[in-house]
């Protein structure tokens, strides 16, 4: 993509200078793409935290489509989200994602002055690192260490629950209803 | 609002579409009853049983909040089911029975309960459903098995993981057999034989796996018993003028509008945090819930500790294929609940579960201390070389532990469930022992990496316990609530103390116990 296109494709996500990270940093096309997508539930530096989160614990879930996941099953009155298991009512998941995602990139910005996107592989990884110690005394909303768990499990849900997932592991998926849509 | 009332009056209402509430309303139906089943949840059919880890999670739990405390929570989210066939639509048809030495604990011990019956008294309601449902297993190579008839169809086959697995076993001198399954090995009864796929947890649509919809659900159809979807019970009515004597259920419908049903008996199946809240919002002109005279409603409420053992292997396992759960068991340490020190209890062993990669039970959820680029590699040895078994412990029954109402609502204005479960130290002991087990056995068979899960609860069992005297129990032995004529409970809700085993086969025995008796006294 060159930087005339580039410059259009931003401009066509509606993000503008507010998305762009604080550090400078240019959004990825990706990530781009996945905030230019009506949300429903998220706002757009939720979503990109999200992404960037969902990314470093596991990669390719910002492709897989992580953001657009979360977003929609925090609308769905019978939910999808494997939140439904660990004890959180469908009524109070996005307020859990909400709270959370201010946390995660309000400590992204203190560990490395940067928004969550504009981390690099490194940064991030530690970034992530400092989540799941559940260390960060500014921290607020669910407890650290439990949202890490849970955005990791829902990244390899879209990375790995799906035929392709299991292709890319090379296990057969042997659906016996295969699923028309991955959520 | 003006609760509106039908003026068909039917024989019995069953509230609940699961395991226990789809066998009495066939039962019924079958003896020409009129049934109205009321199933909280929506209507399912074997064609939205889509075969992954994230769509499964609709089969589960959806209606009002349920609170929970303490240091083994219950996971109701994750072990009751919603919708047509309730939880058994998506268990995963491992069905042992209880043991002899289940039935009488508090004699015996001097702590937890007794029921009401022995294991003699059910046994030939084991036999009976057994037949009907088909259990594929192989009863001699089950040294620990009670007595009772042999299964009907051949055991499954033992893949990879299994026989790896097994060879831990083996060095260690302990002993396995092949789990008895509620899942066809072989064509039965018109469902065809298991592909082997791992998808039990989604539920199983060929209906190799035996679930409501393919057995007793639909025979109560076919029967000619009525069901309403959407349906969420809030109470049982009782007569104005004998209070001892239940009326019919109020029940808001899928419009959000309050209904009302009259039933010459009423049979609450609604699992066991729910049955329990219904009762507990059925207060008499006393004040008194019923069933509750006695402050035993709610009490006793158990889960099995669950934890997984898992290791990698350097033979290939393909832990994709099989049942969910598991190939192979032992109930090595079931009969001697004080073999353990400062533990008290039995406890089995699942061996070789099919897993698949994401998921509550997935592998990739297995190992939450890896992540970023040492993922992969990871989950791509893993899915070749993963092998894991669940151990399953057996809980206390203590008074302490319970369902009350919250003093939240829900979105009708019906107090929700509010759950306190504790696990005491003679579980943990327990399930520190069987760590320790675990990995020793995982090592004896070749793995080159143990390690374990969190503890889970899985099941949920109790808060309704049937007993001998109305001073220690909610039920009599065939499910009639005490102080009352025609109000019974059926499901786990009954299980005075949990054993060590998956309950399913056990709440089906004990209501085709009740069905019996409901048909007698029709």
């Amino acid at each position: 993509m060159n930087d005339l296109s580039r410059r259009n494709f931003i401009a066509s996500t509606g993000i503008g200078l507010a998305g762009l990270a604080a550090g400078g940093a240019l959004l990825s096309p990706r990530q781009a793409q996945a905030v230019s997508l009506p949300l429903k539930a998220l706002t757009k530096d939720q979503a990109l935290t999200l992404g960037a989160l969902g990314e470093a614990l596991v990669p390719g879930a910002l492709e897989a489509g992580i953001i657009q996941y979360i977003d929609k099953q925090l609308g769905e009155p019978n939910t999808l989200l494997m939140l439904k298991y660990l004890g959180v009512d469908t009524s109070a998941m996005p307020g859990f994602y909400r709270s959370a995602l201010g946390s995660a990139h309000r400590l992204s910005q203190r560990l490395f002055k940067k928004s969550p996107e504009a981390l690099t592989a490194n940064e991030a990884l530690a970034w992530a690192e400092n989540i799941a110690a559940g260390t960060d005394k500014e921290w607020q909303g669910p407890p650290a260490g439990f949202f890490f768990f849970v955005v990791r499990a829902d990244a390899c849900d879209v990375v790995f629950g799906s035929s392709a997932g299991s292709e890319a592991l090379n296990i057969p998926y042997m659906a016996h209803i295969a699923p028309t849509t991955s959520w | 609002m003006t609760p509106l009332t039908s003026n068909q009056q039917y024989d019995c209402v069953v509230v609940g579409s699961g395991a226990s509430g789809s066998i009495i309303a066939s039962k019924l139906a079958e003896a020409g009853q009129s049934v109205l089943i009321l199933e909280a949840g929506p209507s399912r059919d074997l064609k939205d049983l889509i075969s992954s880890q994230l769509w499964a999670r609709q089969l589960k739990w959806s209606g009002s909040a349920v609170e929970e405390e303490g240091n083994h929570k219950i996971g109701h989210g994750f072990n009751a089911g919603f919708g047509a066939g309730g939880s058994a639509l998506h268990h995963y048809g491992v069905w042992p029975r209880l043991h002899s030495n289940d039935f009488d604990i508090l004699s015996k011990h001097g702590k937890n309960l007794d029921w009401p019956i022995s294991y003699e008294t059910l046994r030939p309601y084991y036999d009976e459903v057994q037949a009907d449902v088909g259990i594929s297993g192989d009863a001699k190579a089950e040294i620990w098995r009670p007595k009772g008839e042999p299964y009907p169809m051949p055991p499954l086959p033992v893949f990879a993981q299994g026989q790896v697995i097994s060879k831990g076993f083996s060095a260690m001198g302990l002993t396995t057999a092949p789990i008895p399954l509620a899942i066809n090995s072989v064509p039965y009864k018109g469902n065809p034989s298991c592909v082997y796929d791992g998808w039990c947890d989604a539920g199983c649509p060929i209906g190799a796996l035996k679930n409501p919809l393919v057995t007793h659900l639909k025979q109560a159809i076919l029967a000619g018993a009525e069901i309403r979807y959407d349906a969420q019970v809030t109470r049982v009515l009782t007569d104005k003028n004998r209070q001892d004597v239940a009326s019919g259920v109020e029940y808001i419908d899928r419009e959000g509008h309050t209904q009302r049903v009259k039933a010459g008996r009423v049979v609450l199946a609604a699992f066991t945090v729910q049955t329990v809240r219904i009762l507990l919002n059925s207060v008499r002109a006393n004040g008194v819930a019923l069933g509750n005279q006695f402050d035993n409603l709610g009490r006793y409420l158990t889960t099995h500790a669950g934890r997984t053992v898992f290791g990698l292997f350097s033979e290939q396992t393909d832990p994709h294929l099989g049942p969910t759960g598991g190939q192979l068991i032992c109930h090595d340490h079931y009969d001697d609940k004080t073999a353990i020190k400062d533990s008290f209890g039995s406890y089995q062993w699942l061996i070789a579960n099919a897993v698949k990669p994401n998921g509550l039970l997935g592998y990739a959820n297995s190992r939450p201390d890896i992540f970023g680029p040492k993922l992969q590699p990871f989950m791509a040895q893993a899915a070749k070389h993963l092998g894991n078994m669940l151990y399953v412990g057996e809980d206390r029954s203590v008074r302490e532990n319970r369902v009350m109402l919250s003093d939240k609502t829900d979105k009708f204005g019906i107090p929700v469930a509010r759950t306190v479960h504790n696990a005491g130290p003679e579980q943990e002991a327990q399930m520190a022992f069987a760590m320790a087990e675990g990995e020793a056995i995982f090592r004896a068979g070749g793995a080159t990496e143990v390690w374990t899960g969190p503890r889970a609860p899985i099941h949920i069992m109790g808060g309704a316990v049937m007993g001998s005297k109305e001073q220690t129990s909610v039920t009599d032995d065939l499910g009639l609530v005490h102080g009352t004529d025609n109000l019974y409970v059926v499901g786990p809700s009954l299980f005075p103390t949990s054993g060590a085993v998956n309950p399913t086969f056990t709440v089906s025995a004990l209501a085709y116990r009740t069905a019996e008796h409901l048909i007698k006294t029709g």
